[in-house]
């Protein structure tokens, strides 16, 4: 059987689950079992309950409240002595990564994370990024079962979940976990007072640069951005007329940035904004000039007229 | 008795002179030696050329500078003059009335007057007009030297004038003799010290710009930490000072408003040292953002006119502060980028070997390739400088030059050098001479004067002696025996920006200039030019500076607006530096003018004429 | 305070990696090596904490001989002295046996505080410091921000998705594993390489019958290289097949 864990917070479900799910019937459609943890587990488990699976688990207990890595690993260490799966699979978040490797350990137990594919064969492989993304490995995971498996967040499409005919069963678990042997005292999560733009924190960028012309244009980069739900940054020149804030600039001189996405308008790429952005994820670049420097470094690049490009771009996305 | 009273007041006043003098001096030998004789003959050359001849006083500023010439000339005639005369006084010899001294005092006579105009004119600049370059207050010290030597020579004229014997006579010969003696107390603590020391300074004044001895690790020397660790040169450049302020004006940092004077630094050294305290920290008595904010141009020492070194004081004290991790942040990422990636920019080596793919280069080879060209930093990684670089293959092809590139190019260092990152730089140095040596390279061409510098003259430091000359100069003489017919209704104006490293450091601004108008360009020169232009900005480390904070404007700005007032729209450089600097200043000026590198402009120009 | 950080030597980020004949791991021979990045930031980090509070920073690494090289670069920085567990099987060994490796030096030294990164940039896993702290019997946090330590007690601030953030308190001693880019690791100065090579590396044996948990059974790469993709048509096509490349190919937007 395998067992896939959910990731939920107060009752709301963490989409990355359904993505796990997707995963786990690639590997093996019949026999799926979804376990939940923490308060407000069953709120979710009707929810899950939609998809084509064996049976919901939920497991509630006071040391599942708050998340802690201790707390989840001793639930999870009894859960799976009673659930005897032949693979956990979960989804790559931060909360996965904070206690999936220590359950593994726990169990010593292997753990392949950040799976981007599921492999067929003579063993099953797991398809994996290293290198930064150069180079792709096929890994199997050795040793007794459970086998643990993490899925890159991205890496299955949540529209791809194969639903059931019916609602698939939900029943509760128990657990014995010794809340005072919990070592992590959490506070409650809050929000970073955004003083100042952070753009090293932002997941997509959108720059620009002078080939925006005036600084009425900079309207259309800032719908590009709400559109994307992007953060907005721009080339030195830009910040220097004051047409955006100091904090906007990326370069050398300015900010450091390593988004995901990092879409270039009329940007020609100079090396000191080059040395800025170009950790970027994907790049991406549209610029009138064929021979600008800041194509040599774009993954997606467009020779041609922002003007007429960006407002496409935005109707788009609007689909 | 008058001889008596004379030689009482000879004694006290030379007393005085000799204390002063003393003080100094021990100063000089407490110091860490660093006097050098080396190549002697460039030293006496230079010597005769700006001592005798006041070569570098008058350049900069021809009338002050003749005046000073004439003053100056006219010390040096006056010398046996004076000395016949004080032997008359302390009763050892009297020579005042040998027939040749009476022809020598006549002839003396030009020399006085010349002295007199000379002074009165200078007194005048300096009371009245005010220039910027010496100082915001006028000081009294300098009036009263002033009006001291045209007392001097107003009292030698009535000497020829009065009739000898008479009471007036007498007390107009006194005042001359007692000021003189007032005078040589003066001396030693005044700016007119110089008059002792400057031929020395400027005999011992290294013949090489920026002269930074290896550090020896061996020995375990870190750099300039404190006062103590100045060496003798330097010492002796702190009581050398005129303050004159030639520094001072030329100095890109202090043109463009920023805190950093090359005129005060070397004054503060000065204070410091007669105040004694020889454990005081170095980057105490500059303030340390002072020392950061230094392009490494030369132009300061470039122009001293008593050989003054400013930038072994001001690199040597870097060098302390990035020893005990005083460094800037953003020179912190740069050294981090050169010791992971040995590049500063800490760009992967892929991205050189995508073009040195892509423009089909060949590695070195000496048995197949006259030259080495070595691409640098910016070459290797810069895809705007490359497009230059381009060009400059094309026309080596053209003209049927064999050559190819080293497999692996480092960093020369020179960005670690000038900051004072001694490590670094030694450990990049040391392995690149090793490839260089194994590569068996002979001659190299580069289009990077920071490049030619390091290469060429810092690398000698470790024993690598290798030819090596900027693109310029090697693609002047390429098209030498081509003639050179500019294509008809092709007059292009240009203004041509001379990069420090080539211009001040190499001294080559012809070649440049005459690849240009061999095509018929005409040049528009801004107004610092040739062997001292405005700094763009990038040297030093400041490339990664650009601190918002500082106060006055971006050097490169200052340096755009020269270029731009030419009235030139194509503005030419020769260094890729420059280059990103100038562009940004373009950038942020929101100008159109168009940028092209020489080798760019050249090979445009063959492929017209086809 | 007695402070470890774990650091991991790899292949220079920026090295198009080469494939050795096996397929399963790279040309070694071919790489030049450099201190893992993420790993950086928890040793500046450790060097800051000492800087506040007193004690060592002892920097800890698993893997073959040339991982020396990363060893010196933290000694120069600050560092007092370091572990090297020196086993050329440790080179691409997995997540399991390289902190079972680290676990197996690190446990009688009663260290107060583990730092790591987050991640290697070679395998990039993410599991050595987590496993680390299960193998010392020790509380961890994962991405963490910010570290403030009051006696015996730590409490730190760790970062969770879309700019969540959280404060956590634990005993000492701990296993953090730092987020990448809170800081800018200090350059190696003069004084501090001269120092660095009076520094003590206490050499240590890899545990033997440390199981690897996983194989890598093909490394390969992958079919869409780090080429640009120009995507042409008019505008309104362009702009269309970019928003589609970026949601399914890309998968940057949703």
């Amino acid at each position: 059987m395998i067992l896939v864990i959910a990731e939920q917070k107060d009752g709301k479900l963490n989409r990355a689950t359904w993505e796990a799910i997707v995963g786990a019937q690639q590997l093996d459609a019949s026999a799926i079992a979804v376990l939940v943890l923490g308060a407000k587990a069953a709120s979710v488990a009707g929810e899950l309950a939609a998809a084509s699976v064996q049976e919901i688990v939920t497991l509630e207990h006071p040391a599942l409240e708050p998340y802690t890595p201790d707390g989840f690993t001793a639930a999870l260490q009894d859960a799976i002595a009673q659930l005897s799966p032949s693979h956990v699979l979960l989804p790559h978040t931060y909360q996965t990564r904070d206690f999936a490797p220590k359950l593994a350990a726990r169990l010593d137990r292997a753990i392949v994370t950040d799976v981007t594919a599921i492999k067929r064969g003579r063993e099953t492989a797991f398809m994996r990024p290293m290198f930064q993304g150069k180079l792709t490995a096929d890994v199997v995971p050795q040793g007794p079962a459970p086998h643990f498996v993490t899925f890159q967040i991205g890496a299955f499409r949540v529209d791809q979940v194969a639903k059931g005919a019916a609602s698939a069963p939900v029943r509760a678990l128990t657990v014995n976990v010794d809340a005072s042997a919990i070592r992590q005292k959490p506070e409650p999560p809050f929000q970073q007072a955004k003083a100042a733009v952070d753009l090293s924190q932002a997941e997509r960028i959108v720059s620009v640069g002078r080939g925006i012309k005036e600084q009425a244009n900079i309207k259309i980069a800032e719908e590009l951005a709400k559109a994307l739900g992007a953060e907005l940054a721009a080339s030195r020149p830009i910040c220097d007329s004051g047409w955006l804030p100091m904090e906007r600039q990326v370069g050398s001189s300015g900010q450091t940035v390593a988004p995901k996405l990092y879409l270039a308008l009329g940007i020609s790429g100079a090396i000191q904004h080059l040395v800025g952005m170009k950790g970027s994820h994907t790049i991406v670049a549209i610029n009138k000039d064929p021979d600008a420097p800041i194509f040599e470094i774009a993954d997606y690049g467009i020779v041609g007229d922002l003007f007429e490009i960006v407002p496409a771009m935005i109707e788009a996305l609007k689909q | 008795m008058a001889t008596l009273i004379f030689w009482l007041l000879f004694l006290a006043f030379v007393g005085v002179f000799a204390a002063q003098v003393a003080t100094r001096l021990r100063l000089i030998a407490a110091a860490p030696n660093t006097f050098d004789l080396s190549d002697a003959g460039d030293r006496a050359r230079r010597w005769l050329a700006d001592v005798l001849f006041q070569r570098k006083t008058i350049v900069e500023r021809p009338v002050a500078g003749l005046a000073h010439a004439l003053v100056f000339w006219g010390f040096l005639a006056f010398a046996l003059y004076t000395s016949v005369e004080f032997l008359y006084a302390l009763g050892l010899v009297d020579l005042t009335g040998a027939g040749w001294f009476h022809a020598y005092r006549l002839a003396l006579v030009p020399f006085a007057s010349a002295v007199l105009i000379g002074i009165l004119y200078l007194l005048i600049r300096r009371a009245f007009a005010r220039p910027a370059g010496l100082g915001d207050h006028v000081s009294a010290e300098s009036i009263v030297i002033a009006l001291f030597i045209a007392t001097l020579m107003i009292t030698y004229l009535l000497t020829l004038r009065l009739e000898e014997g008479t009471a007036v006579w007498t007390l107009n010969w006194w005042l001359h003799m007692l000021v003189i003696l007032a005078f040589l107390a003066l001396i030693p603590a005044s700016k007119h010290f110089h008059l002792v020391v400057s031929p020395v300074t400027v005999f011992l004044k290294s013949p090489e710009l920026g002269n930074l001895p290896n550090l020896d690790f061996e020995k375990e020397q870190v750099g300039l930490e404190t006062l103590k660790d100045l060496g003798s040169k330097s010492v002796l450049d702190a009581f050398t000072c005129v303050e004159c302020g030639r520094c001072q004006v030329n100095c890109p940092a202090w043109g463009a408003g920023k805190a950093l004077n090359p005129k005060t630094i070397i004054l503060q050294t000065q204070d410091a040292l007669l105040a004694g305290e020889r454990d005081q920290k170095l980057g105490a008595i500059y303030s340390e953002n002072v020392l950061w904010q230094c392009t490494t141009c030369g132009a300061c020492e470039n122009q001293c006119p008593v050989g003054i070194e400013h930038l072994p004081i001001l690199i040597g004290s870097r060098r302390g502060l990035v020893s005990n991790g005083d460094a800037p942040e953003y020179l912190g990422a740069m050294y981090n980028n050169l010791e992971r990636r040995s590049n500063i920019w800490g760009l992967g080596y892929d991205q050189r070997t995508k073009f040195v793919t892509s423009a089909g280069l060949e590695t070195f080879d000496p048995a197949k390739h006259d030259v080495l060209v070595w691409l640098g930093c910016a070459g290797s990684f810069d895809a705007d400088f490359q497009k230059s670089l381009r060009s400059l293959f094309s026309i080596l092809h053209a003209k049927g030059v064999a050559f190819g590139v080293l497999a692996k190019e480092r960093c020369t260092g020179d960005p670690a050098k000038r900051t004072g990152n001694e490590y670094m730089y030694q450990e990049l140095a040391n392995a690149n001479i090793e490839d260089l040596k194994s590569a068996r390279v002979k001659k190299i061409v580069t289009s990077c004067p920071h490049c030619v510098k390091t290469i060429g003259a810092d690398y000698a430091k470790f024993g690598y002696r290798v030819e090596i000359v900027h693109s310029s100069v090697f693609v002047n003489d390429l098209l030498q025996d081509a003639g050179g017919a500019a294509p008809a209704g092709s007059a292009d104006t240009v203004t041509y920006h001379d990069p420090c490293y080539l211009g001040r450091y190499a001294g080559t601004t012809d070649e440049p200039r005459a690849l240009l108008t061999r095509f018929g360009a005409e040049i528009r020169e801004p107004e610092r030019n040739r062997d001292n232009p405005y700094c763009c900005g990038a040297g030093g480390g400041l490339l990664f500076a650009d601190k918002e904070e500082e106060p006055g404007s971006r050097i490169s700005d200052v340096r755009f607006k020269q270029l731009q007032a030419t009235g030139a729209t194509t503005v030419v450089t020769a260094c890729p530096f420059c280059s990103i600097m100038l562009k940004g200043a373009q950038a942020s000026a929101g100008a159109e003018t168009q940028f092209v590198d020489l080798m760019t402009y050249v090979d445009g120009k063959l492929r017209a004429i086809g | 305070m007695k402070i470890a950080v774990c650091i991991k030597q790899v292949p220079t980020r920026e090295w198009q990696p080469r494939l050795d004949d096996s397929k399963t791991w790279i040309r070694e021979s071919d790489a030049s090596f450099e201190m893992n990045e993420p790993d950086a930031y928890a040793l500046e980090e450790a060097l800051r904490l000492k800087e506040k509070h007193g004690g060592e920073v002892v920097v800890c690494s698993a893997g073959p001989a040339r991982v020396a090289q990363v060893i010196r670069e933290a000694l120069a920085r600050g560092a007092d002295r370091a572990i090297h567990v020196d086993d050329e099987g440790l080179a691409g060994a997995d997540a399991f046996v390289t902190a079972a490796a680290l676990a197996s030096a690190m446990h009688e030294e009663k260290f107060d505080l583990v730092l790591t990164g987050l991640q290697s940039d070679d395998q990039g896993f993410a599991q050595v410091g987590v496993v680390l702290a299960e193998k010392l019997g020790v509380p961890h946090s994962t991405i963490i921000m910010e570290v403030q330590i009051d006696g015996a007690s730590l409490r730190v601030k760790r970062e969770l998705e879309g700019g969540w953030f959280q404060w956590i308190a634990m005993p000492l001693p701990a296993v953090l594993t730092i987020q990448s880019g809170i800081n800018q690791l200090r350059y190696a100065t003069l004084k501090g390489i001269m120092a660095a090579k009076k520094k003590e590396i206490r050499k240590a044996a890899a545990p033997a019958g440390a199981a690897a948990k996983q194989k890598i059974v093909s490394l390969y790469v992958p079919e869409k290289g780090k080429k640009t993709q120009i995507i042409g048509g008019s505008p309104a096509e362009a702009a269309k097949t970019l928003v589609q490349k970026l949601r399914d190919e890309a998968r940057v937007i949703q």
